[in-house]
């Protein structure tokens, strides 16, 4: 019975020899197959290849971002991630518009952040410890890659023109060819590139007009690992496979911040295969980055340092999971245990919106609580729930830790920020931390953090030498989740004769208390008395960013309200938005409620039982210091919902219609993409989603107890139509992935009252309805 | 204890309790990872693979009962990417991350080798697996294509 050390079986305990082994280090592979003293970090990324995009090829290097092989195919290495969201292929198309190269011929690999922090953070131009994270088209990300692929064809240009003697404004660069059109000579990239790649400009050529381009924004290109899905070769962190290792499986404390009480190893000591418990614990801590070094997205107790946890190590995971279920262990929930039922927690949550004697007034306008003396009066309060982000690929990760260097394998969302954890958590300097990032199955804000990055190495740290496979199961993975932000709000206003509200106050409290979509409304300008009020409501339960963070309760609360002033005062919803918008200098709002609304044929006479519902929301909105909206900013998304309602009561939805704002876009499949996955996504969280706690702990942990849609659910939708015609062309490249999280929602609602004359302000809407 | 089993066509030996379940067989044990685990619960079809041509969930079955048949995974379903599914889920664009889609493809097999021609109906009772990236309505549109191929 000990803490705070690993327990050896008899027959595991082979760290030494394989320590050794480890240290017999040559990198090289011998002529006739022999791959003696290779290290299997290296045998990996050999067994690996192109199938992880963390592993890295040859070819001659313009920049770490490209390189052009003499086959002529093109690697391009981007800083981010690929989630599902598409970023690998975006970050390669843009490359491709200013290159110049055939799209067929491109392929895709992750910079290292090691590299990247090796050459002075030479390609996250946005600072040392940019974002990795993300999409694929913010602006410096862009401008950067667009100048990276003009660079690199110029200096194809000049080899070729160097290598016929003529004048390079003669050589023509296209299609991955070029072309000296007066002699009819040809030369593929490939065939110069390694002569380009020698060639410094003396000024580097200036990128074309947007007005000019040929490629982005123009046809849409399918996902460049499409064929590693197919066959199934894609490696996802959990599929990596590293020379020699072992496997463990996690238990955490259930109530989160509790502690480890005892466990005791000789119960399963015997069982096949076991080889060692090891045991997190938090009062250890990390050993520390050096001085001055700071990871990207910080780190804190809740957003990446470890939880107290037991892990069984065996030969195979299916023999530490078994082993682990069998291990009894104590917990200690600590101060979590108050928290007794999720009724308690929602009447304090309650309560706390409630609360109009304290909150940090985010915006203020008119004298509100005079406003709020007369006219009709329009109240409610709402309330959202704990909901698990519930990857399909558990959370997961692979270490191999010796003295002087730390492999991680992982699917991550920001591969930098792994390696500071890595490094914070081993004491080693970040150089010396090799992040090997992988495919990802799905990210929404997960994997951003890295406390799961934490707990692989802190497991793998104390099998020094030994690489560990440490697998979540989907319990575990449900049950340390860091949750989307519970959130209430109570908001009142009141109605002028013209049925427009003369003051809304909003009195908002959530676990992450900020008003995005909330109290920064555009709404307000036409609004003369407006005041938003916010406070943080805090449990034991860890949250952090999940696909539309707060936006996604916020979006909620707002539409469904102004949908209900509209209904109040019997006017026209969409006409109604029409008035609140009229004042705002950015009309793509206007715009895209009017595609959504001529689209779905808004106002359409529909039977009994059927209605519509509308809402419009705007992600990533910038705002001034006094918290007014800035116009022309974010990704706008309007969407109708089509309900139908039978005489029992059964819920369908035939019919999602959605248009968007986000300024100008380079890929429209992918944007499609993200407009109706994330469609379903915010119904399925909303309609059915809802963690429950009991003294602290989360309760579900697998799909028998937390419903997520799947194609069979009697709520999916049967038809998601995107349209186009509300895109303004404005500059800006805003992202396509957290914005369709917010307004489904609340047009469902909608739909749901005009339908039954009942309106739901909880979710999830499933457990309200009826 | 080792045995033998039958997967994409070839007899391969294994070492490993017979109850470990398939899904973990073919993952740890024959470094087969293209079947992913998903919930372990036989819920979201994440680890779905044909045996003796039925869909099955390889994470509910100990490999013991699968001796004797003929198992097909993902790396098996083509030597070149070329099955019906496969081809319809390229031309369709379906995956998002894809870490679902080895299962969604190998219930489609299933569902096509017993259905030529399934409706929206069939397709949904038949599939009902998790995607959380939400590609449902491409999935089915895939189906629908990949009966056309066949």
């Amino acid at each position: 019975m000990t803490k705070h050390q690993t327990d050896f079986a008899p027959s595991g305990g082979s760290t030494v020899e394989l320590g050794r082994r480890t240290f017999l280090v040559s990198a090289a592979a011998m002529a006739g197959g022999l791959t003696v003293g290779i290290l299997p970090a290296e045998q990996a990324a050999a067994a690996l290849g192109s199938r992880n995009p963390g592993q890295q090829s040859t070819g001659a290097e313009f920049t770490g971002v490209v390189s052009i092989a003499p086959d002529n195919s093109v690697t391009i290495r981007t800083v981010k991630c690929e989630i599902g969201n598409g970023v690998h292929t975006g970050m390669a198309m843009i490359v491709t518009e200013e290159l110049g190269c055939d799209w067929n011929l491109v392929r895709g690999e992750y910079m290292p952040p090691n590299r990247n922090l090796r050459e002075n953070n030479l390609y996250s131009k946005t600072g040392g410890l940019a974002y990795f994270s993300g999409r694929s088209t913010g602006k410096e990300m862009m401008e950067q890659l667009l100048q990276i692929g003009a660079s690199a064809r110029e200096r194809l240009r000049v080899a070729a023109a160097t290598r016929w003697g003529v004048p390079v404004d003669q050589v023509k660069a296209e299609n991955s060819t070029l072309t000296h059109a007066a002699s009819g000579r040809k030369l593929t990239y490939g065939e110069v590139a390694s002569d380009a790649a020698a060639i410094k400009l003396d000024a580097e050529p200036a990128l074309k007009p947007k007005s000019e381009w040929t490629f982005l924004g123009k046809a849409s290109r399918k996902r460049i690992n499409m064929q590693h899905i197919l066959d199934g070769s894609a490696v996802y962190g959990l599929d990596v496979q590293v020379p020699g290792m072992v496997y463990a499986t996690v238990r955490h404390v259930p109530a989160h911040g509790g502690k480890l009480k005892s466990y005791n190893f000789d119960a399963i000591k015997a069982m096949p295969g076991v080889r060692a418990v090891v045991v997190v614990d938090p009062a250890e801590g990390g050993r520390g980055l050096p001085d001055r070094v700071t990871a990207p997205m910080g780190m804190s107790a809740t957003t990446n340092g470890p939880q107290a946890a037991v892990a069984v190590i065996a030969d195979h995971f299916w023999q530490a999971k078994v082993a682990l279920d069998l291990l009894p262990v104590e917990w200690d929930a600590g101060d979590g245990a108050k928290w007794t039922t999720t009724q308690s927690i929602y009447t304090a949550l309650g309560e706390a919106a409630k609360d109009t004697s304290r909150g940090n007034v985010l915006r203020a306008k008119g004298d509100v609580d005079d406003a709020l003396k007369s006219g009709r009066r329009v109240e409610m309060e709402f309330m959202t729930p704990y909901q698990d982000h519930f990857l399909m690929e558990p959370l997961n990760g692979t270490a191999l830790v010796t003295a002087d260097r730390c492999d991680v394998w992982i699917s991550t969302q920001h591969a930098q920020q792994a390696m500071y954890v890595a490094a914070d958590e081993t004491g080693l300097h970040p150089e010396k931390v090799h992040v090997h990032a992988t495919y990802v199955g799905v990210g929404c804000g997960r994997r951003i953090y890295g406390d799961d990055v934490r707990t692989v190495v802190a497991i793998a740290k104390k099998m020094a030498g030994k690489p560990v496979k440490v697998i979540w199961t989907r319990e575990e993975t449900t049950r340390q989740g860091r949750y989307r932000d519970i959130a209430a709000a109570k908001i009142t206003a009141t109605l002028g004769d013209d049925g427009m509200p003369k003051a809304i106050d909003i009195n908002q409290a959530a676990s992450r208390p900020i008003g995005r979509n909330l109290t920064d409304t555009p709404y307000q300008f036409a609004i003369p008395n407006f005041r938003g009020r916010t406070k943080p409501f805090a449990t034991n339960i860890m949250t952090g960013p999940f696909r539309g963070p707060v936006f996604v309760s916020n979006c909620f609360f707002l539409e469904t309200f102004i949908n209900n002033c509209a209904e109040t005062a019997k006017l026209d919803a969409v006409e109604y938005r029409r008035r609140l918008l009229a004042n705002f200098p950015d009309k793509g709002w206007i715009k895209t409620l009017d595609e959504v609304a001529q689209k779905a044929n808004w106002g359409q006479s529909l039977p009994r039982g059927t209605a519509q519902g509308v809402a419009i929301g705007n992600w990533a909105m910038a705002t001034t210091q006094d918290g007014a909206p800035v116009p022309f900013s974010g990704s706008t998304v309007a969407t109708i919902v089509t309900v139908e309602v039978s005489r029992r009561g059964n819920v369908a939805i035939p019919r999602v219609d959605v248009a968007f704002d986000l300024g100008s876009i380079i890929n429209p499949d992918a944007v499609r993409a993200q407009m109706e996955g994330g469609v379903i996504m915010a119904l399925s969280s909303s309609l059915h989603e809802e963690l429950n706690v009991a003294n602290g702990a989360i309760v579900e942990g697998n799909l028998d107890g937390y419903r997520a849609m799947r194609q069979a659910d009697p709520l999916m939708p049967q038809e998601i139509h995107v349209h186009f015609g509300g895109n303004s062309g404005h500059d800006r490249f805003s992202e396509a992935g957290e914005p369709p999280m917010g307004p489904p929602p609340p047009a469902f609602v909608h739909a749901y009252f005009r339908a039954t004359g009942k309106w739901i302000t909880r979710k999830p809407f499933m457990k309200y309805m009826g | 204890m080792a045995f033998d089993l039958k997967v994409n066509g070839k007899t391969v030996s294994v070492d490993a309790d017979p109850q470990t379940p398939l899904l973990w067989v073919l993952r740890d044990h024959l470094a087969m990872t293209g079947t992913k685990y998903g919930c372990g619960i036989n819920q979201c079809g994440a680890c779905t693979v044909t045996i003796d041509g039925q869909a099955a969930r390889s994470c509910n079955i100990p490999a013991a009962q699968a001796v004797g048949k003929s198992i097909v995974t993902i790396e098996g379903l083509s030597p070149d990417r070329t099955h019906a599914v496969q081809r319809a889920w390229a031309e369709l664009d379906v995956p998002q991350c894809g870490f679902c889609q080895s299962g969604q493809m190998m219930a489609a097999v299933g569902l096509l080798a017993r259905n030529s021609k399934p409706s929206d109906a069939d397709i949904d009772q038949a599939m009902n697996n998790l995607c959380r990236c939400g590609t449902y309505l491409k999935i089915r549109a895939a189906i629908r294509r990949a009966a056309e191929l066949v």
